[in-house]
């Protein structure tokens, strides 16, 4: 097994560390540049603010999941594949659910969905800016596959297992849940003001899209939530947790 | 070649390690799983009377174009061929099909299917990682039940990493999934060569009938796995995208505040996790689990420790739970999970125990059976309904000791063996209907059923019409939708090509009557095409009368073209698939007709002709409202207590087989027939061996 599946650590929070500059000196050095601006190899991220701290745009909306919902069917995963790509693939899709089939409930189910980190160490960790927070589409964190060089620095950035960043073998380029901004495969708007093809797509609705004001909690519990309460459909089929 | 295909389907000879691929494209005409199985048979099997044991039986599991795509209750499904070993008197070539994740994960892999042919030396399991495909000894997992044996597979294949990325193949871009490998594998009543042997996949998704699990233990094989990381192609996602959301009009899933559906006659509208309502231990409830890319998500995973229970449904369950609410005081327990568990791990099919069961008892309340009786048995009748009853029985069972030697070898055998099979299917208390097959529904009362299982090589198990007596009948406290005469002009509009009303006449003249013909044809020509060459779920589809749809018009005849349509990018009519499926059907007709069938031996088991159809012969049926023409007029009505006419099923195949353009002497297709389907090369080796229809 390699590395990658290991659970990846924190990204270290000096980026320049081999620089020998501090993050504040180095950012004082070369002044007001935007996001994914590259100079002599060096690069710097995010937005500058006048007190020289780097920060990233939060996301404007996020995907909530209950996995004491979800069936495991994987048609939001099929979805996904289909809507970005044109294709049906589980390898493809932004947002993974497993399936421990042996596994009584409420176990048993993880979805795994971006979380849209108020902190994207994705973003943070792309050299060239292909991974990036999208500011004309509600500041989602996105990669832009064109200017992608198949570093995985992303792919390994990632807090969570499986990493949310995720390597496409086929086109050769890193993407992520983008919150289908970007998805030429269907008749319908994507983005953070439209519709997101796995929250359309799930059966059970298990999924759902929030254009919360404030940033969901960081930690499970902001993001695995109970959408059955809200189901009037899920007593009344006598399942669990209604 | 079209979306949906992956070009190749995988060929393994086990005999002599040999692994090839076929062109899916040589066989695209079919369709796919079912039609694609027989043709693939046709051709790699010469002499199609070998029995099923026999090194030269070919298995074919294939996926459809729309397997691991997003067709709402069909991309989950997998069709399962070959000679199966249940068959009585004689091992019809026959089929089977399980759903979950398995189909998909062959199109990941590239495979349009895997055909296995021959027999391994010594126990093999066949490792399949996209186009990297390897024959692994089955040393540790051969002897496994069937969750050991997969949960071993997953560690063999990777370290039994679930939910984290893990490379297939060693290069960087060679493909990675967080899913687990899909394993297909039988138990141990497969390694005993047993003919009630199932297949398993995941939890709860079993090819329960026709003995597939004792035609891999003859092969030597105990399990397939496959991890897959590519795509399948999609002619037009967006038409495919569009289709599966216009369907959640017609189902729950698009009604999230209106359930008006709930126990809705349409099998497509049915709400997840109810199993065909088979109980639930009192107090317990579960989350819905489900195939992929299900809509419906039909299945439960339970709370408690019973885990291999997760996902069962139907008859995994009905087999034992009447006998253990009975034996609670009427009150359902887990018990009724520990059972089926112990049924699925041990991979035997739950139609045998079903009826097994049923038949031991009247043996045993009859004297027949039982500690130093004619039939020698210690099996403790007294503890029926008990957990240590369905232990004891399996244990036998799998053991083949006691009377488990016989059971083993299913039903009709065993019934042989204790010279009881002339008698005891005749007063029923052995509810075999035809071929060895026990009875799942009522050949006196849904006679669609009965034919469909008569004239083909078992069980038919497909509900499209039974559904009528469930939900539409008001004598079954049910209320219906819609009058019955609305229910004729619906389904006239939807049985194309014959668009009949009558075909839905289940009166004492209408179930001998050229329509029922037409519908038993109509229903195994869409069964064959739709159900097991594409792999539309019989738990969703045919939609027929759909609450939700205009005027109450499900979606068959609009769903199926336009889901295909979309994957394929071609512009298939209904009409067109329908044509298809009466080709795979004379097709199959041919083969059976090799191996001996004439319409002589096309005989129902005695109880149909001499007892009325009344509850018992199963652990779930009621006797059947049906939809009956009398006196001008369609009418519901109750049909409890009907016994066949022997001459008059006589002259019904004979309706029959004028119909589809078989010689009504024999049964056997003309050339005509066959020639004008395109089968020359089929007449062409009936005529080599006389058995084409003159």
């Amino acid at each position: 097994m390699t590395d990658e599946n290991k659970a990846p650590e924190a990204p270290a929070p000096e980026s320049t560390k081999g620089s020998g500059l501090s993050r504040r000196e180095f950012v004082t050095g070369v002044g007001g540049l935007g996001a994914g601006a590259v100079l002599g190899g060096l690069l710097v991220k995010g937005l500058l603010l006048p007190d020289e701290v780097i920060a990233f745009p939060a996301s404007q909306g996020y995907l909530l999941v209950d996995t004491k919902k979800c069936a495991g069917c994987t048609t939001c995963m099929l979805a996904c594949s289909l809507v970005h790509h044109g294709e049906t693939s589980l390898s493809l899709a932004r947002i993974q659910v497993v399936n421990d089939v042996f596994v009584p409930c409420p176990g048993g189910v993880a979805q795994e969905q971006c979380r849209q980190c108020p902190f994207p160490a994705c973003v943070e960790a792309c050299p060239t800016g292909a991974n990036h927070v999208d500011t004309a589409n509600g500041n989602v964190r996105t990669v832009d596959a064109s200017k992608c060089i198949g570093c995985e620095r992303c792919v390994n950035a990632c807090p969570f297992t499986p990493a949310r960043a995720i390597w496409n073998g086929a086109d050769k380029h890193a993407q992520k849940c983008d919150l289908c901004a970007d998805t030429p495969f269907w008749n319908e708007k994507g983005g953070v003001g439209g519709k997101q093809a796995c929250v359309e797509m799930c059966p059970l609705r298990a999924i759902t899209f929030t254009k919360a004001k404030d940033v969901p909690l960081q930690g499970d519990a902001g993001y695995d939530v109970n959408l059955r309460q809200g189901d009037k459909n899920w007593k009344t089929w006598g399942l669990a947790g209604a | 070649m079209a979306g949906g295909y992956k070009g190749k389907i995988l060929r393994i000879n086990l005999t002599t390690k040999e692994v090839s691929t076929l062109d899916t494209a040589k066989y695209e005409e079919y369709g796919g799983g079912h039609g694609m199985g027989s043709a693939i048979f046709w051709d790699l099997v010469p002499d199609k009377t070998i029995k099923a044991y026999d090194p030269g039986n070919v298995i074919t599991i294939m996926a459809s174009p729309l397997s691991g795509t997003l067709v709402p209750g069909c991309s989950g499904r997998t069709e399962v061929q070959g000679i199966g070993s249940q068959g009585y008197p004689v091992e019809w070539f026959t089929r089977s099909n399980f759903g979950g994740r398995f189909s998909g994960t062959m199109k990941f892999a590239g495979w349009d299917g895997i055909v296995i042919e021959g027999k391994a030396e010594k126990p093999v399991w066949v490792d399949i990682r996209n186009d990297n495909v390897k024959i692994q000894d089955a040393t540790g997992v051969w002897g496994l039940d069937t969750q050991e044996a997969q949960e071993e597979i997953w560690r063999r294949v990777q370290s039994d990493t679930i939910g984290n990325w893990s490379s297939i193949g060693s290069a960087r871009d060679s493909g990675r999934t967080t899913q687990r490998p899909a394993v297909l594998t039988m138990g141990p009543v497969g390694e005993s060569l047993s003919r009630t042997a199932a297949l398993i996949h995941d939890s709860g998704n079993g090819a329960g009938q026709g003995g597939f699990g004792g035609v891999f233990g003859s092969k030597n094989l105990k399990a397939i796995s496959v991890m897959g990381s590519g795509s399948v192609p999609i002619a037009d996602p967006k038409a495919l995208m569009d289709a599966r959301l216009w369907s959640y009009q017609y189902g729950v899933a698009g009604h999230p505040d209106d359930l008006s559906s709930a126990g809705a006659v349409s099998m497509f509208v049915n709400p997840p996790g109810n199993q065909a309502g088979s109980g639930k231990p009192v107090g317990m409830s579960g989350i819905p689990m489900g195939c992929m890319a299900c809509h419906r998500n039909c299945r439960l995973r339970w709370p408690d420790g019973a885990g291999g229970s997760n996902g069962s449904g139907c008859v995994d369950y009905l087999w034992y739970n009447s006998h253990e609410k009975a034996a609670n005081g009427g009150v359902q327990t887990p018990a009724m999970l520990a059972a089926t568990d112990l049924m699925q791990r041990a991979g035997i099919n739950a139609y045998m125990l079903e009826a097994g069961i049923l038949w031991l008892v009247a043996l045993n309340k009859l004297g027949i059976c039982g500690p130093g009786k004619q039939i020698d048995t210690d099996l403790p009748f007294d503890q029926l309904g008990q957990l240590s009853f369905a232990k004891a029985l399996i244990d036998k069972w799998v053991n083949k000791k006691d009377i488990g030697a016989q059971l083993h070898e299913g039903l009709a055998r065993a019934a042989v063996a204790w010279g009881r099979y002339d008698e005891d299917t005749a007063s029923g208390i052995l509810p075999l209907q035809a071929w060895g097959y026990p009875q799942h529904y009522d050949a006196r009362t849904e006679v669609e059923w009965g034919y469909g299982t008569l004239l083909g090589d078992r069980d038919i198990n497909e509900h499209d019409f039974n559904w009528m007596r469930w939900t539409m009948a008001a004598v079954n406290g049910g209320t219906p939708p819609c009058s019955p005469q609305v229910l004729s002009e619906i389904m006239a509009e939807k049985l194309t090509p014959y668009n009949d009303p009558m075909m839905i006449d289940h009166s004492d003249e209408g179930i001998y009557s050229e329509s029922m013909a037409k519908l038993v044809a109509w229903h195994r020509h869409y069964t064959r095409y739709y159900k097991q060459s594409l792999g539309f779920c019989d738990w969703a589809w045919g939609d027929y009368v759909n609450p939700y749809g205009p005027e109450l018009r499900g979606m068959t005849g609009e769903g199926e073209p336009k889901f295909f349509n979309a994957v394929t990018g071609k512009s298939q009519t209904f009409a067109e698939g329908m044509e298809i499926g009466r080709k795979i059907w004379n097709l199959d007709r041919a083969i059976l007709i090799l191996q001996g069938r004439n319409r002589d031996m096309e005989v129902y088991t005695e109880y149909n002709y001499t007892q009325p159809a009344v509850p018992g012969y199963t652990t779930y049926e009621v006797p059947y409202g049906a939809v009956v023409f009398e006196n001008g007029e369609f009418k519901y009505k109750s049909v409890a207590g009907r016994i066949l006419d022997r001459a008059k099923v006589e002259e019904w195949k004979t309706k029959f087989f004028a119909l589809e353009g078989w010689d009504t002497k024999t049964g056997w297709p003309t050339r005509d027939t066959l020639s004008k389907l395109g089968l020359d090369h089929v007449a062409d080796e009936l005529e080599k061996n006389k058995k084409l229809g003159g």
